[in-house]
């Protein structure tokens, strides 16, 4: 693991320096790009049986152990992009967020080359996140979110958030429609549903195709991942999600079933829609997930509950917008409700928690 | 008297108005070929990696009022799309450009290069496929 991070460490460097050794008579900034995002975030629950928490895998939010907090949304994050040759470039970033370990310790979230064949045939090698749902990849930009995160009975089965190896994107035109397919394979570290906070290393493979029609996309995606340890042996999780976004208001559904021996069959999704008015951008969405049927555990309904929240965006400045959410949890079952750590013994099918989340998110 | 002096405030005014709401053309090299509004559209909301869309100046009234009238996105939408592109490595945003002579320099210098600038700014250096008014 620390040599891993050592060799993506010397590989930022080899990619920095290389940058820097670009033609002298060029400006430094045709060759990288700095950039970074962030959001400071504040979040209540009047739920006191558990922690509401904000990403399936932090061990701690609010409600049991606080009655408000900063941790669950806060993050930041900074990137490098390096154009090294019209076809060759590359991408580092850094993220700070509470994660599985209870601190914001900074990792590498990013690290990799790509080589463009042509404008529609990339091959990526290093750190590739992972798109296994609609805004997968930038669930941590909450500016490029509509709302104050990705909902996450939709993260539940797969908190790989990246994966070390190589993809294939190719880009194929069809009349008006262009689809977008991503072939991707690599080595992650997955944090299971219902088991302790243990990071599992895994092989991972998905395949994925975004078809865009004007303003209309279809998201199809097939992951299947097989941690090193057993249980729970293969996970293989389908994924289908559509928007359409034409400006002025959205439309967006995603869901992902998710098939295992062990766990069984979960199911996952959301629909949400929103508008804009001026600098508003008012939202909703119902989001649930499902244990459909049983593996050979003794789990049943795990991660069962279900949300809806609605919420407003407001554009204020520049680079900066403001978000205010708010939603109402329902827990379905006590087998590790996907919302929430620390359950307490008071905690009961059919409690509901009632969460408030402030969020100002930020681009640099 | 007074009233040719209201007049020609009036007068004044109009031009003033009509010089603020000029209509806006897209351009492409003359070796290019023409685009359509949806393809367009598609360039500058990071969905066609074949052509290089070139941008005014974020805080221009120019690249507001391209947006709303090609994309029908505001200038926070845009910003949202382009650094989803940007945090998700596929992509860097549009270079921003200082005019619209600056926008005309490039676009007549790379066959795939879109741009947008004044009507008034057209030469014959840059071929207009797009009038947005």
């Amino acid at each position: 693991m620390s040599s891993k991070r050592r060799s993506l460490a010397a590989a930022a460097t080899v990619l920095a320096l290389y940058a820097l050794a670009a033609p002298a008579d060029a400006a430094i900034d045709d060759y990288v790009t700095f950039s970074g995002f962030g959001t400071l975030g504040a979040v209540h629950s009047d739920y006191s049986d558990a922690d509401f928490i904000a990403s399936v895998s932090q061990p701690r939010g609010v409600g049991y152990s606080r009655s408000w907090s900063l941790t669950p949304d806060s993050d930041l994050g900074g990137q490098a992009n390096f154009a090294l040759t019209d076809q060759l470039s590359g991408v580092v970033q850094v993220l700070s967020r509470d994660t599985a370990d209870g601190n914001f310790k900074p990792t590498v979230e990013w690290a990799n080359l790509k080589y463009d064949f042509t404008p529609d045939l990339s091959v990526r090698l290093g750190r590739i996140l992972l798109p296994t749902y609609e805004h997968a990849d930038i669930r941590n930009v909450g500016y490029s979110l509509p709302w104050v995160r990705v909902p996450v009975e939709i993260t539940y089965a797969s908190t790989a958030t990246h994966s070390d190896g190589v993809d294939v994107l190719y880009r194929l035109h069809t009349g008006a429609v262009t689809q977008d397919f991503q072939v991707q394979w690599g080595t992650t570290q997955l944090d299971l549903p219902g088991l302790a906070f243990t990071l599992n290393s895994a092989h991972i493979g998905l395949l994925s195709d975004t078809l865009q029609y004007g303003d209309a996309s279809l998201h199809l995606v097939y992951q299947q991942t097989d941690p090193s340890q057993i249980p729970p042996g293969r996970l293989r999780m389908e994924g289908v999600g559509f928007a359409y976004e034409p400006g002025p208001w959205f439309v967006s559904v995603d869901s992902n079933r998710t098939h295992n021996g062990y766990f069984g069959t979960l199911l996952a999704w959301y629909v949400s829609a929103g508008m804009r008015i001026g600098a508003f951008a008012p939202y909703a969405f119902y989001s649930a997930t499902h244990q459909e049927s049983l593996g050979w555990s003794s789990l049943t309904s795990l991660g069962n509950q279900h949300t809806v929240a609605a919420g407003t965006r407001w554009d204020f400045a520049k680079n900066f917008d403001l978000k205010l959410q708010i939603e109402q949890v329902t827990i379905e079952s006590l087998d590790d409700p996907a919302s929430f750590a620390n359950l307490q013994p008071g905690a009961r099918a059919g409690d509901k928690a009632h969460v408030v989340s402030l969020a100002l998110d930020f681009l640099f | 008297m007074k009233f040719s002096a209201l007049g020609s405030l009036i007068l004044a005014v109009l031009l003033a108005a009509n010089a603020r709401a000029e209509d806006i053309v897209v351009i492409v090299n003359p070796a290019s070929a023409p685009l359509s509004k949806e393809q367009i559209a598609d360039i500058y909301l990071a969905r066609n990696s074949a052509w290089t869309p070139i941008d005014q100046s974020a805080g221009s009234s120019i690249y507001a009022e391209f947006y709303k009238k090609a994309t029908g996105r505001d200038t926070a939408q845009v910003k949202a799309i382009w650094s989803k592109i940007l945090f998700t490595g596929r992509g860097v945003p549009p270079k921003q450009l200082l005019d619209s002579t600056a926008v005309k320099k490039a676009v007549a210098a790379n066959p795939k290069a879109v741009g947008y600038i004044e009507k008034s700014a057209v030469d014959a250096s840059v071929k207009v496929i797009l009038p947005l008014s």
